[in-house]
Protein backbone atom coordinates (compact mmCIF):
# COMPACT_ATOMS: atom_id res chain seq x y z
CA UNK A 1 0.00 0.00 0.00
CA UNK A 2 1.27 3.40 -0.97
CA UNK A 3 2.41 6.23 1.52
CA UNK A 4 -0.15 8.16 0.71
CA UNK A 5 -2.64 5.75 1.12
CA UNK A 6 -1.95 5.25 4.80
CA UNK A 7 -1.61 9.23 5.33
CA UNK A 8 -5.38 9.22 4.13
CA UNK A 9 -6.28 6.29 6.25
CA UNK A 10 -4.42 8.25 8.77
CA UNK A 11 -6.26 10.98 8.70
CA UNK A 12 -9.42 9.40 8.98
CA UNK A 13 -8.87 7.27 11.42
CA UNK A 14 -7.29 10.39 13.72
CA UNK A 15 -10.81 11.92 13.24
CA UNK A 16 -12.48 9.28 14.42
CA UNK A 17 -9.93 9.20 17.86
CA UNK A 18 -9.85 13.29 17.63
CA UNK A 19 -14.01 13.34 18.25
CA UNK A 20 -13.62 10.66 21.19
CA UNK A 21 -10.21 12.21 22.84
CA UNK A 22 -12.01 15.90 22.95
CA UNK A 23 -14.73 14.40 25.42
CA UNK A 24 -12.86 12.57 27.39
CA UNK A 25 -10.55 15.55 28.00
CA UNK A 26 -13.58 17.52 28.46
CA UNK A 27 -14.78 15.15 31.19
CA UNK A 28 -11.68 14.84 32.65
CA UNK A 29 -11.04 18.85 32.99
CA UNK A 30 -14.47 19.71 34.68
CA UNK A 31 -15.15 16.39 36.71
CA UNK A 32 -11.45 15.46 37.23
CA UNK A 33 -11.78 11.66 36.86
CA UNK A 34 -10.71 9.47 33.76
CA UNK A 35 -13.61 8.36 32.63
CA UNK A 36 -13.64 4.75 31.24
CA UNK A 37 -17.10 4.80 30.16
CA UNK A 38 -16.39 6.85 27.69
CA UNK A 39 -15.54 4.55 24.74
CA UNK A 40 -18.64 2.78 25.07
CA UNK A 41 -20.52 6.35 25.28
CA UNK A 42 -19.25 6.14 21.31
CA UNK A 43 -20.89 2.80 20.96
CA UNK A 44 -24.16 4.30 22.00
CA UNK A 45 -24.26 6.70 19.92
CA UNK A 46 -23.06 4.69 16.91
CA UNK A 47 -26.27 2.11 18.18
CA UNK A 48 -28.60 5.10 18.66
CA UNK A 49 -27.67 6.63 15.06
CA UNK A 50 -28.12 2.65 13.60
CA UNK A 51 -31.59 2.48 15.21
CA UNK A 52 -32.93 5.93 13.98
CA UNK A 53 -31.22 4.70 10.33
CA UNK A 54 -32.88 0.31 10.72
CA UNK A 55 -35.46 0.83 12.43
CA UNK A 56 -37.04 3.84 12.18
CA UNK A 57 -35.67 4.50 8.51
CA UNK A 58 -34.44 7.77 8.74
CA UNK A 59 -31.80 9.01 6.29
CA UNK A 60 -28.37 8.69 7.94
CA UNK A 61 -27.51 11.85 8.15
CA UNK A 62 -30.77 12.84 10.60
CA UNK A 63 -29.63 9.30 12.21
CA UNK A 64 -26.31 10.79 12.63
CA UNK A 65 -27.94 13.57 14.19
CA UNK A 66 -30.02 10.99 16.49
CA UNK A 67 -27.31 9.30 17.90
CA UNK A 68 -25.24 12.37 18.29
CA UNK A 69 -28.48 13.39 20.69
CA UNK A 70 -28.35 9.93 22.38
CA UNK A 71 -24.67 9.84 23.76
CA UNK A 72 -25.10 13.75 24.47
CA UNK A 73 -28.37 12.36 26.65
CA UNK A 74 -26.68 9.42 28.35
CA UNK A 75 -23.72 11.69 29.07
CA UNK A 76 -25.26 13.83 31.38
CA UNK A 77 -27.94 11.68 32.10
CA UNK A 78 -24.66 9.32 33.55
CA UNK A 79 -23.33 12.22 35.30
CA UNK A 80 -26.43 13.39 36.80
CA UNK A 81 -27.52 9.79 38.13
CA UNK A 82 -24.32 8.46 39.11
CA UNK A 83 -21.49 10.82 39.20
CA UNK A 84 -22.71 13.83 40.64
CA UNK A 85 -24.05 12.21 44.00
CA UNK A 86 -20.93 10.69 44.78
CA UNK A 87 -18.96 12.07 46.98
CA UNK A 88 -15.60 10.48 46.46
CA UNK A 89 -12.60 11.23 45.00
CA UNK A 90 -11.11 10.47 41.33
CA UNK A 91 -10.11 6.86 41.96
CA UNK A 92 -13.58 5.71 42.86
CA UNK A 93 -14.97 8.05 40.30
CA UNK A 94 -12.75 5.74 37.83
CA UNK A 95 -14.13 2.89 39.11
CA UNK A 96 -17.71 3.87 39.02
CA UNK A 97 -17.18 4.68 35.22
CA UNK A 98 -15.78 1.16 34.98
CA UNK A 99 -19.06 -0.05 36.36
CA UNK A 100 -20.98 2.28 33.70
CA UNK A 101 -19.01 1.20 30.95
CA UNK A 102 -20.10 -2.59 31.67
CA UNK A 103 -23.71 -1.30 32.07
CA UNK A 104 -23.99 0.54 28.84
CA UNK A 105 -22.17 -2.68 26.84
CA UNK A 106 -24.77 -5.12 28.29
CA UNK A 107 -27.66 -3.03 27.53
CA UNK A 108 -26.07 -2.51 23.98
CA UNK A 109 -25.70 -6.36 23.61
CA UNK A 110 -29.15 -6.94 25.61
CA UNK A 111 -30.73 -4.99 23.47
CA UNK A 112 -29.14 -5.69 20.26
CA UNK A 113 -27.18 -8.66 20.56
CA UNK A 114 -23.36 -9.16 19.74
CA UNK A 115 -23.82 -8.83 15.38
CA UNK A 116 -21.93 -6.55 13.82
CA UNK A 117 -24.52 -4.15 12.11
CA UNK A 118 -24.02 -1.47 9.37
CA UNK A 119 -25.83 1.62 8.36
CA UNK A 120 -28.38 1.49 5.00
CA UNK A 121 -26.60 4.04 3.51
CA UNK A 122 -23.98 4.09 0.40
CA UNK A 123 -20.78 5.89 -0.24
CA UNK A 124 -18.84 2.82 -0.09
CA UNK A 125 -16.58 2.70 -3.39
CA UNK A 126 -14.03 5.18 -4.23
CA UNK A 127 -14.49 8.35 -5.37
CA UNK A 128 -12.69 8.02 -8.70
CA UNK A 129 -12.39 11.52 -9.96
CA UNK A 130 -9.79 11.46 -6.12
CA UNK A 131 -7.74 8.56 -6.92
CA UNK A 132 -7.00 9.04 -10.78
CA UNK A 133 -5.52 12.48 -9.24
CA UNK A 134 -4.09 11.07 -6.35
CA UNK A 135 -3.89 7.51 -6.32
CA UNK A 136 -5.91 7.46 -2.77
CA UNK A 137 -8.66 4.95 -2.76
CA UNK A 138 -11.01 7.02 -0.91
CA UNK A 139 -15.17 6.13 -0.37
CA UNK A 140 -17.25 9.33 0.31
CA UNK A 141 -18.04 7.77 3.80
CA UNK A 142 -14.58 8.46 4.58
CA UNK A 143 -14.64 12.13 2.89
CA UNK A 144 -18.02 12.56 5.01
CA UNK A 145 -16.58 11.52 8.05
CA UNK A 146 -12.88 14.16 7.68
CA UNK A 147 -15.65 16.92 6.75
CA UNK A 148 -18.03 16.49 9.37
CA UNK A 149 -14.88 16.25 12.06
CA UNK A 150 -13.42 19.14 10.96
CA UNK A 151 -17.08 21.14 10.64
CA UNK A 152 -17.46 19.63 14.32
CA UNK A 153 -14.18 20.46 15.53
CA UNK A 154 -13.79 23.84 14.57
CA UNK A 155 -17.58 24.84 16.02
CA UNK A 156 -15.86 23.82 19.20
CA UNK A 157 -13.10 26.03 18.95
CA UNK A 158 -15.39 28.97 17.84
CA UNK A 159 -17.58 27.98 21.02
CA UNK A 160 -14.37 27.84 23.62
CA UNK A 161 -13.06 30.58 22.28
CA UNK A 162 -15.43 33.66 21.20
CA UNK A 163 -18.95 32.81 23.53
CA UNK A 164 -19.63 33.67 27.07
CA UNK A 165 -20.52 29.79 27.17
CA UNK A 166 -17.12 29.00 26.09
CA UNK A 167 -15.29 31.33 28.08
CA UNK A 168 -16.80 30.06 31.45
CA UNK A 169 -15.93 26.59 30.25
CA UNK A 170 -12.34 27.49 30.04
CA UNK A 171 -12.25 28.98 33.31
CA UNK A 172 -14.41 26.20 35.29
CA UNK A 173 -11.78 23.82 33.68
CA UNK A 174 -8.94 26.53 34.82
CA UNK A 175 -10.11 26.63 38.56
CA UNK A 176 -14.31 25.71 39.91
CA UNK A 177 -13.93 27.38 43.11
CA UNK A 178 -12.85 30.60 41.08
CA UNK A 179 -15.45 30.16 38.45
CA UNK A 180 -18.10 30.16 41.51
CA UNK A 181 -16.93 33.10 43.16
CA UNK A 182 -16.68 34.95 39.94
CA UNK A 183 -20.58 33.94 39.27
CA UNK A 184 -19.96 31.50 37.27
CA UNK A 185 -23.22 28.84 37.76
CA UNK A 186 -21.07 25.96 37.26
CA UNK A 187 -23.41 23.41 37.43
CA UNK A 188 -24.88 24.64 34.09
CA UNK A 189 -21.46 25.04 32.61
CA UNK A 190 -20.66 21.17 33.47
CA UNK A 191 -23.71 20.26 31.89
CA UNK A 192 -22.58 21.74 28.97
CA UNK A 193 -19.02 20.21 29.07
CA UNK A 194 -21.23 16.55 29.51
CA UNK A 195 -23.33 17.31 26.39
CA UNK A 196 -20.28 18.70 24.33
CA UNK A 197 -18.29 15.66 25.35
CA UNK A 198 -21.47 13.16 25.21
CA UNK A 199 -22.02 14.83 21.56
CA UNK A 200 -18.67 14.30 20.56
CA UNK A 201 -18.01 10.60 21.58
CA UNK A 202 -20.77 9.41 19.68
CA UNK A 203 -20.26 11.15 16.73
CA UNK A 204 -16.85 9.60 17.13
CA UNK A 205 -18.99 6.31 17.50
CA UNK A 206 -21.38 7.25 14.39
CA UNK A 207 -18.25 7.92 12.17
CA UNK A 208 -16.52 4.55 13.19
CA UNK A 209 -19.43 2.71 12.47
CA UNK A 210 -19.49 4.41 9.41
CA UNK A 211 -16.04 3.40 8.54
CA UNK A 212 -16.09 0.28 9.65
CA UNK A 213 -19.17 -1.63 11.47
CA UNK A 214 -21.26 -1.20 14.31
CA UNK A 215 -20.92 -3.68 17.36
CA UNK A 216 -21.63 -3.37 21.36
CA UNK A 217 -17.31 -3.69 21.75
CA UNK A 218 -16.49 -1.04 19.39
CA UNK A 219 -15.84 1.92 21.45
CA UNK A 220 -14.29 0.11 24.49
CA UNK A 221 -11.85 -1.50 21.64
CA UNK A 222 -10.73 2.36 20.90
CA UNK A 223 -10.39 3.40 25.06
CA UNK A 224 -6.73 3.41 25.18
CA UNK A 225 -6.00 4.41 22.51
CA UNK A 226 -8.13 7.76 23.10
CA UNK A 227 -6.57 8.05 26.76
CA UNK A 228 -3.02 7.78 24.89
CA UNK A 229 -4.05 10.82 22.62
CA UNK A 230 -5.11 12.29 25.64
CA UNK A 231 -2.11 12.03 27.78
CA UNK A 232 0.05 12.57 24.60
CA UNK A 233 -1.78 16.03 24.26
CA UNK A 234 -1.91 17.22 27.63
CA UNK A 235 -4.29 15.99 30.02
CA UNK A 236 -7.25 18.30 30.68
CA UNK A 237 -6.49 20.37 27.46
CA UNK A 238 -9.04 20.31 24.41
CA UNK A 239 -6.48 21.38 22.01
CA UNK A 240 -3.72 18.95 23.33
CA UNK A 241 -6.27 16.14 22.49
CA UNK A 242 -7.14 17.25 19.50
CA UNK A 243 -3.07 17.08 18.23
CA UNK A 244 -2.72 14.07 20.63
CA UNK A 245 -5.64 12.19 18.85
CA UNK A 246 -4.19 13.01 15.67
CA UNK A 247 -0.82 12.31 16.20
CA UNK A 248 -1.78 8.84 17.57
CA UNK A 249 -4.62 8.43 14.89
CA UNK A 250 -1.76 8.60 12.41
CA UNK A 251 1.02 6.46 14.05
CA UNK A 252 -1.64 3.96 14.47
CA UNK A 253 -2.12 3.58 10.59
CA UNK A 254 1.60 4.62 9.51
CA UNK A 255 2.94 1.64 11.74
CA UNK A 256 3.27 -0.78 7.91
CA UNK A 257 5.52 2.20 6.79
CA UNK A 258 8.45 0.95 9.82
CA UNK A 259 10.46 -1.29 8.30
CA UNK A 260 9.84 -5.17 9.62
CA UNK A 261 6.58 -4.45 11.99
CA UNK A 262 3.55 -5.23 10.64
CA UNK A 263 -0.11 -4.19 11.05
CA UNK A 264 -0.90 -6.13 14.32
CA UNK A 265 1.65 -3.49 16.60
CA UNK A 266 -0.64 -0.89 15.08
CA UNK A 267 -1.58 0.14 18.69
CA UNK A 268 1.61 -0.76 20.34
CA UNK A 269 3.50 1.76 18.01
CA UNK A 270 1.10 4.63 18.68
CA UNK A 271 1.74 3.68 22.53
CA UNK A 272 5.42 3.84 22.53
CA UNK A 273 5.43 7.26 20.57
CA UNK A 274 3.03 8.30 23.51
CA UNK A 275 6.08 7.42 25.96
CA UNK A 276 8.92 8.65 24.08
CA UNK A 277 6.57 11.83 23.67
CA UNK A 278 5.99 11.92 27.28
CA UNK A 279 10.05 11.30 28.30
CA UNK A 280 11.25 14.62 26.70
CA UNK A 281 8.02 16.67 27.38
CA UNK A 282 6.25 15.04 30.71
CA UNK A 283 3.02 16.93 30.53
CA UNK A 284 2.01 16.13 26.81
CA UNK A 285 2.10 18.18 24.27
CA UNK A 286 0.20 21.06 25.35
CA UNK A 287 0.07 20.50 28.81
CA UNK A 288 0.26 23.73 30.86
CA UNK A 289 -0.55 25.47 27.72
CA UNK A 290 -4.27 25.88 27.37
CA UNK A 291 -7.04 24.36 29.24
CA UNK A 292 -10.72 23.49 28.28
CA UNK B 1 -18.76 28.14 73.33
CA UNK B 2 -16.33 30.72 73.91
CA UNK B 3 -12.49 31.19 72.86
CA UNK B 4 -10.71 33.48 75.64
CA UNK B 5 -12.38 36.83 77.21
CA UNK B 6 -12.44 39.83 74.98
CA UNK B 7 -10.20 43.03 75.08
CA UNK B 8 -13.53 45.14 74.67
CA UNK B 9 -17.20 44.17 74.76
CA UNK B 10 -18.50 45.03 71.09
CA UNK B 11 -22.23 45.43 70.88
CA UNK B 12 -24.22 46.87 67.73
CA UNK B 13 -24.12 50.70 69.39
CA UNK B 14 -20.55 50.37 67.98
CA UNK B 15 -21.17 49.91 64.46
CA UNK B 16 -22.30 53.02 62.07
CA UNK B 17 -25.67 53.19 61.52
CA UNK B 18 -26.14 52.28 57.71
CA UNK B 19 -25.37 48.41 58.22
CA UNK B 20 -24.25 46.92 55.03
CA UNK B 21 -23.38 43.26 55.79
CA UNK B 22 -23.25 41.72 59.37
CA UNK B 23 -22.75 38.66 60.91
CA UNK B 24 -24.80 37.69 63.68
CA UNK B 25 -23.46 35.84 66.42
CA UNK B 26 -22.02 33.01 63.59
CA UNK B 27 -20.61 29.65 64.74
CA UNK B 28 -18.89 27.82 61.77
CA UNK B 29 -15.95 25.85 60.87
CA UNK B 30 -14.97 23.16 58.46
CA UNK B 31 -16.18 19.56 58.99
CA UNK B 32 -15.51 18.93 62.93
CA UNK B 33 -13.74 21.88 63.49
CA UNK B 34 -14.64 24.70 64.88
CA UNK B 35 -13.07 27.67 63.76
CA UNK B 36 -15.55 30.68 64.51
CA UNK B 37 -17.38 31.09 67.84
CA UNK B 38 -20.56 33.26 68.44
CA UNK B 39 -18.99 36.05 66.30
CA UNK B 40 -20.54 39.57 65.28
CA UNK B 41 -19.00 41.94 62.94
CA UNK B 42 -21.11 44.47 60.54
CA UNK B 43 -19.65 46.94 57.55
CA UNK B 44 -21.70 49.94 57.35
CA UNK B 45 -22.03 51.90 53.87
CA UNK B 46 -19.42 53.43 52.70
CA UNK B 47 -16.97 52.18 55.30
CA UNK B 48 -13.25 49.94 54.53
CA UNK B 49 -12.86 47.85 57.48
CA UNK B 50 -9.93 45.60 58.36
CA UNK B 51 -9.70 42.34 60.15
CA UNK B 52 -6.69 41.80 61.53
CA UNK B 53 -5.55 38.96 63.66
CA UNK B 54 -2.84 35.82 64.57
CA UNK B 55 -2.63 32.91 61.72
CA UNK B 56 -5.78 30.83 62.58
CA UNK B 57 -7.94 33.23 64.29
CA UNK B 58 -10.84 32.51 61.83
CA UNK B 59 -9.94 35.56 59.41
CA UNK B 60 -10.59 33.87 56.20
CA UNK B 61 -13.13 31.42 57.49
CA UNK B 62 -14.89 34.86 58.13
CA UNK B 63 -14.67 35.79 54.64
CA UNK B 64 -16.07 32.18 53.00
CA UNK B 65 -18.32 32.33 55.26
CA UNK B 66 -20.17 35.38 54.12
CA UNK B 67 -19.72 34.00 50.55
CA UNK B 68 -20.99 31.08 51.15
CA UNK B 69 -18.29 28.89 50.59
CA UNK B 70 -19.19 27.40 54.07
CA UNK B 71 -22.05 27.36 55.74
CA UNK B 72 -22.63 29.29 59.36
CA UNK B 73 -23.97 26.56 62.15
CA UNK B 74 -25.68 28.84 63.83
CA UNK B 75 -26.12 32.26 63.56
CA UNK B 76 -26.77 34.38 60.36
CA UNK B 77 -25.26 36.69 57.79
CA UNK B 78 -27.12 39.79 56.67
CA UNK B 79 -26.99 41.69 53.67
CA UNK B 80 -28.66 45.10 53.91
CA UNK B 81 -31.03 43.22 56.41
CA UNK B 82 -31.82 40.04 54.01
CA UNK B 83 -30.60 36.88 55.82
CA UNK B 84 -27.91 35.15 52.60
CA UNK B 85 -26.64 32.37 55.26
CA UNK B 86 -25.59 29.46 53.22
CA UNK B 87 -26.22 31.34 49.78
CA UNK B 88 -23.88 29.63 46.83
CA UNK B 89 -21.17 32.09 45.80
CA UNK B 90 -22.52 32.42 42.41
CA UNK B 91 -25.61 33.49 43.82
CA UNK B 92 -24.10 35.86 46.35
CA UNK B 93 -22.39 37.71 43.71
CA UNK B 94 -25.43 38.42 41.93
CA UNK B 95 -26.63 40.21 45.43
CA UNK B 96 -24.18 42.46 45.20
CA UNK B 97 -21.10 41.02 46.90
CA UNK B 98 -17.59 40.62 45.44
CA UNK B 99 -14.65 38.27 46.62
CA UNK B 100 -11.25 38.38 45.59
CA UNK B 101 -9.25 35.32 47.28
CA UNK B 102 -6.01 35.16 49.07
CA UNK B 103 -4.17 32.59 46.00
CA UNK B 104 -5.11 31.25 43.24
CA UNK B 105 -7.73 34.05 42.16
CA UNK B 106 -6.65 35.04 38.48
CA UNK B 107 -7.86 32.54 35.60
CA UNK B 108 -4.07 31.60 34.68
CA UNK B 109 -5.08 30.19 31.24
CA UNK B 110 -7.59 32.95 30.07
CA UNK B 111 -6.17 36.36 29.16
CA UNK B 112 -6.45 39.65 31.32
CA UNK B 113 -9.56 40.67 29.34
CA UNK B 114 -11.42 37.25 29.27
CA UNK B 115 -10.80 37.09 33.22
CA UNK B 116 -12.53 40.44 33.37
CA UNK B 117 -15.38 39.50 31.04
CA UNK B 118 -15.75 36.28 33.53
CA UNK B 119 -15.98 38.71 36.47
CA UNK B 120 -18.86 40.52 34.11
CA UNK B 121 -20.67 37.01 33.77
CA UNK B 122 -23.83 37.96 35.69
CA UNK B 123 -24.05 40.58 34.07
CA UNK B 124 -25.99 41.43 30.48
CA UNK B 125 -23.52 44.23 29.32
CA UNK B 126 -19.76 44.55 30.46
CA UNK B 127 -17.92 45.93 28.60
CA UNK B 128 -18.23 49.61 29.21
CA UNK B 129 -17.16 48.88 33.09
CA UNK B 130 -14.40 46.66 31.59
CA UNK B 131 -13.56 49.98 29.69
CA UNK B 132 -13.98 52.07 32.76
CA UNK B 133 -11.59 49.77 34.72
CA UNK B 134 -9.34 49.82 32.19
CA UNK B 135 -8.85 53.77 33.05
CA UNK B 136 -8.72 53.03 36.18
CA UNK B 137 -5.74 50.31 36.07
CA UNK B 138 -4.22 51.31 32.78
CA UNK B 139 -1.62 48.56 33.43
CA UNK B 140 -4.20 46.26 33.09
CA UNK B 141 -5.05 47.44 29.73
CA UNK B 142 -1.24 47.26 28.67
CA UNK B 143 -1.77 43.92 29.24
CA UNK B 144 -4.94 42.76 28.06
CA UNK B 145 -4.09 39.87 25.24
CA UNK B 146 -1.45 38.68 27.97
CA UNK B 147 -2.19 35.15 29.45
CA UNK B 148 -3.41 35.72 33.19
CA UNK B 149 -0.57 33.46 34.27
CA UNK B 150 2.03 35.38 33.06
CA UNK B 151 1.31 38.35 34.85
CA UNK B 152 3.40 39.44 38.04
CA UNK B 153 2.39 38.58 42.15
CA UNK B 154 1.38 42.42 41.63
CA UNK B 155 -0.47 42.88 38.57
CA UNK B 156 -2.36 39.37 39.09
CA UNK B 157 -4.01 40.96 42.44
CA UNK B 158 -4.73 44.35 40.62
CA UNK B 159 -6.67 41.51 38.19
CA UNK B 160 -8.31 39.93 40.77
CA UNK B 161 -9.61 43.24 42.09
CA UNK B 162 -10.85 44.64 39.13
CA UNK B 163 -12.27 41.40 37.98
CA UNK B 164 -14.18 41.31 41.31
CA UNK B 165 -14.93 45.22 40.42
CA UNK B 166 -16.96 44.27 37.10
CA UNK B 167 -20.16 43.42 38.85
CA UNK B 168 -19.73 47.01 40.57
CA UNK B 169 -20.49 45.26 44.04
CA UNK B 170 -21.94 47.34 46.88
CA UNK B 171 -19.58 44.78 49.23
CA UNK B 172 -15.81 43.70 48.15
CA UNK B 173 -14.72 41.38 50.35
CA UNK B 174 -10.68 40.90 49.68
CA UNK B 175 -8.13 38.25 51.78
CA UNK B 176 -4.85 39.33 52.30
CA UNK B 177 -4.39 41.54 49.26
CA UNK B 178 -0.52 42.05 50.14
CA UNK B 179 0.10 38.60 50.17
CA UNK B 180 3.23 37.37 48.83
CA UNK B 181 3.71 40.67 47.51
CA UNK B 182 6.86 43.34 47.49
CA UNK B 183 6.70 46.79 49.77
CA UNK B 184 6.49 48.67 47.00
CA UNK B 185 3.81 46.79 45.02
CA UNK B 186 1.74 46.77 48.56
CA UNK B 187 1.35 50.30 48.19
CA UNK B 188 -0.29 50.28 44.64
CA UNK B 189 -2.08 47.61 45.84
CA UNK B 190 -3.60 49.35 48.98
CA UNK B 191 -3.98 52.26 46.96
CA UNK B 192 -6.44 50.63 44.61
CA UNK B 193 -8.34 49.46 47.46
CA UNK B 194 -8.73 52.49 48.70
CA UNK B 195 -9.51 54.24 44.72
CA UNK B 196 -12.61 51.45 44.71
CA UNK B 197 -13.63 52.44 48.28
CA UNK B 198 -13.62 56.09 47.11
CA UNK B 199 -15.68 55.03 44.26
CA UNK B 200 -18.49 53.75 46.55
CA UNK B 201 -17.98 50.12 47.39
CA UNK B 202 -17.89 49.18 51.14
CA UNK B 203 -14.74 47.16 51.52
CA UNK B 204 -14.01 44.16 54.17
CA UNK B 205 -10.74 43.21 54.30
CA UNK B 206 -8.27 40.73 55.95
CA UNK B 207 -4.42 41.53 55.88
CA UNK B 208 -1.55 40.01 58.16
CA UNK B 209 0.29 43.05 57.77
CA UNK B 210 -1.70 44.54 59.90
CA UNK B 211 -0.54 48.06 60.48
CA UNK B 212 -0.49 48.49 56.28
CA UNK B 213 -3.93 47.19 56.44
CA UNK B 214 -5.40 49.25 59.33
CA UNK B 215 -3.37 52.63 57.65
CA UNK B 216 -6.09 52.08 55.00
CA UNK B 217 -9.16 51.29 57.03
CA UNK B 218 -12.03 53.25 58.79
CA UNK B 219 -12.78 50.34 61.39
CA UNK B 220 -11.01 47.37 62.14
CA UNK B 221 -11.89 43.94 64.40
CA UNK B 222 -9.17 41.97 66.01
CA UNK B 223 -10.11 38.32 65.83
CA UNK B 224 -8.35 36.11 67.69
CA UNK B 225 -9.33 32.00 68.41
CA UNK B 226 -12.27 32.56 66.14
CA UNK B 227 -14.05 35.42 67.84
CA UNK B 228 -13.69 39.08 67.98
CA UNK B 229 -11.65 40.47 70.32
CA UNK B 230 -10.97 44.21 69.91
CA UNK B 231 -13.32 46.65 67.86
CA UNK B 232 -13.38 50.22 67.23
CA UNK B 233 -11.60 52.76 64.75
CA UNK B 234 -8.45 51.98 62.83
CA UNK B 235 -6.52 54.71 64.55
CA UNK B 236 -7.77 53.30 67.98
CA UNK B 237 -6.70 49.86 67.76
CA UNK B 238 -3.10 50.71 65.90
CA UNK B 239 -2.87 53.21 69.15
CA UNK B 240 -4.45 50.85 71.82
CA UNK B 241 -1.72 49.36 73.73
CA UNK B 242 -2.98 45.83 74.44
CA UNK B 243 -3.23 45.20 70.99
CA UNK B 244 -0.26 46.54 69.74
CA UNK B 245 1.95 44.73 71.90
CA UNK B 246 -0.60 41.42 71.71
CA UNK B 247 -1.07 41.69 67.66
CA UNK B 248 0.64 44.43 66.09
CA UNK B 249 4.27 43.51 67.11
CA UNK B 250 4.56 45.91 69.79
Amino acid sequence: MCALQLVADGVIFSCIIILGSIGLSLVYDIANFPNFAHGDLMAVGAFGAITANTVLGLPFVAAAVVGIGVGATVGVATERVVFEPLDVGPLELLIASIGVALCYRAVLIGGFGSDPRSYDVGGRGRVEALHEATGIAASPRSIAIVASTLVLVLSLHLLLQYTSLGRQMRATADDPDLARVSGIRTRTVTTAMWIIGGGLAAAGGVFLGLDTIVRPQMGFDLLLVLFAAVILGGIGSVYGAMLGGFAIGMAHELTPLVPGVGTEYKAAVAFVIMILILLFRPSGIMGGKESA
Amino acid sequence: MTAGTGLTDVGRSELPTEIVLELESVDGGYGDLQVLYDLSLGLGEGEVVCLIGPNGAGKSTVLRTVFGLIEPWSGRVLLRGEEISGTAPEEVVRLGVGYVPQVKNVFGSLTVHENLQIGGTAREESEGVIADLYERFPLLAEKRGAKARSLSGGQRQVLALARALVMEPDVLLIDEPSAGLAPTVVEDVFESVRTVNELGTSVLMIEQNARAGLGISDRGYVLDQGTVKFAGDADEILDHPEVAELYLGG
